[in-house]
């Protein structure tokens, strides 16, 4: 197991997962939200490549009210 | 004869011809419905909108962001909340996915106190953001040399603010808008930020200005909606007034009706 923060949370998840196997996990939809890994964007493109690794901070935003 | 009871129609904004010189914010209304009425009345031809963290199996967003598709106008998404250059590129990039726009309105704050932007982030990020295909818009100070540089990284749009965000005082420093006016009569200015009446907003026109963008001063009126027309005709008639042409003020009085012929005027000796 890894501990990651999504959100600021701490979440334990398996090993080896990559972006798209862990919005599955997390329950997240498939889209309306885009994701960002230790503050750097990860595009739709590379869900799959993109192997989560310990420690990492996982933002995951969703549109919002804005000024 | 001219009958000319609008203001010089359309104009070019991003690569977009628009009617409307009201940029629009969505945050703070009371109710989703009255954001969407206020909208619609404003005429408002640019929405902004903003991202933030989104719990799982959350629709909350996707419903605001469902409203908002509904009234097919463009979107504008900021960076609001960034406090680096870094955080806020991220920002526009992630933006750019879930909103399918490269329209960022850079925001990159600098004090938490009275929400100044941070210029040298801005400028940084703002050159990254261009390189990188995005069309930028700054929000920025009335800072004449940060307005300079922000041009120098390829800005063809500005946004200083009119006094800080959410403030309602209006325009702190006309004459620093009027310089940068004057200084880039080549790039779009908008008035972004500070708006609290509808005569803030008839100045920052007259002062020709393309533009201006206002959120707190719709959405936080006892009337949000009857506000947003307010601030609908306000644009128009500032934009009038500076395409008209102003008279010159003069130090004295001047009387405007005739004085030859004035009655009970004789002369004896």
């Amino acid at each position: 197991m890894i501990k990651v923060s999504v959100n600021g949370e701490v979440k334990e998840l398996d090993e080896n997962l990559n972006i798209k196997q862990l919005i599955t996990a997390l329950n997240y939809k498939t889209k309306g939200f885009a994701i960002a890994v230790n503050t750097t964007f990860v595009s739709i493109k590379s869900y799959e490549e993109t192997i989560i690794q310990d420690g990492d901070t996982i933002d995951i935003l969703a549109p919002v009210q804005g000024g | 004869m001219t009958n000319q009871t609008h203001a010089d129609d359309s104009w070019e904004i991003g690569g977009k011809t628009l009617k409307s010189r009201m940029l629009i914010g969505s945050a703070l209304y009371p109710s989703p419905a009255n954001m969407e009425d206020a909208i619609k009345e404003s005429e408002a031809q640019i929405v902004t909108v903003a991202l933030r963290r989104q719990a799982a199996g959350e629709g909350g967003g996707n419903n605001f962001w469902d409203i908002i598709k509904e009234l097919n106008i463009h979107v504008l998404p900021n960076t609001a909340g960034c406090h680096s250059a870094k955080e806020a590129i991220t920002t526009a990039q992630m933006a750019r996915e879930v909103f399918d726009t490269n329209w960022v309105k850079l925001e990159v704050i600098g004090d938490q106190y009275n929400l100044q932007p941070d210029p040298f982030e801005t400028v940084k990020a703002a050159e990254i953001l261009i390189k990188d295909g995005f069309e930028v818009f700054p929000y920025t100070t009335d800072d004449l040399v940060v307005a300079k540089r922000l041009a120098d990284v390829g800005c063809k749009i500005l946004m200083p603010w009119g006094s800080p965000i959410g403030s309602g005082q209006g325009l702190m420093n006309p004459s620093n808008l009027k310089a940068i006016r004057k200084q880039f009569p080549e790039l779009k200015l908008i008035v972004d930020a500070g708006i609290g009446k509808p005569s803030d907003a008839v100045e920052a026109m007259q002062l020709g200005y393309d533009g201006i963008l206002l959120n707190s001063a719709i959405a936080l009126a006892q009337d949000p909606v009857k506000m947003a027309i307010a601030f609908k005709y306000a644009t128009q008639a500032g934009r009038l007034g500076y395409e008209a042409g102003t008279m010159q003020e003069r130090e004295f009085a001047s009387p405007s009706t005739p004085t030859v012929g004035t009655p009970f005027w004789h002369q004896f000796s």
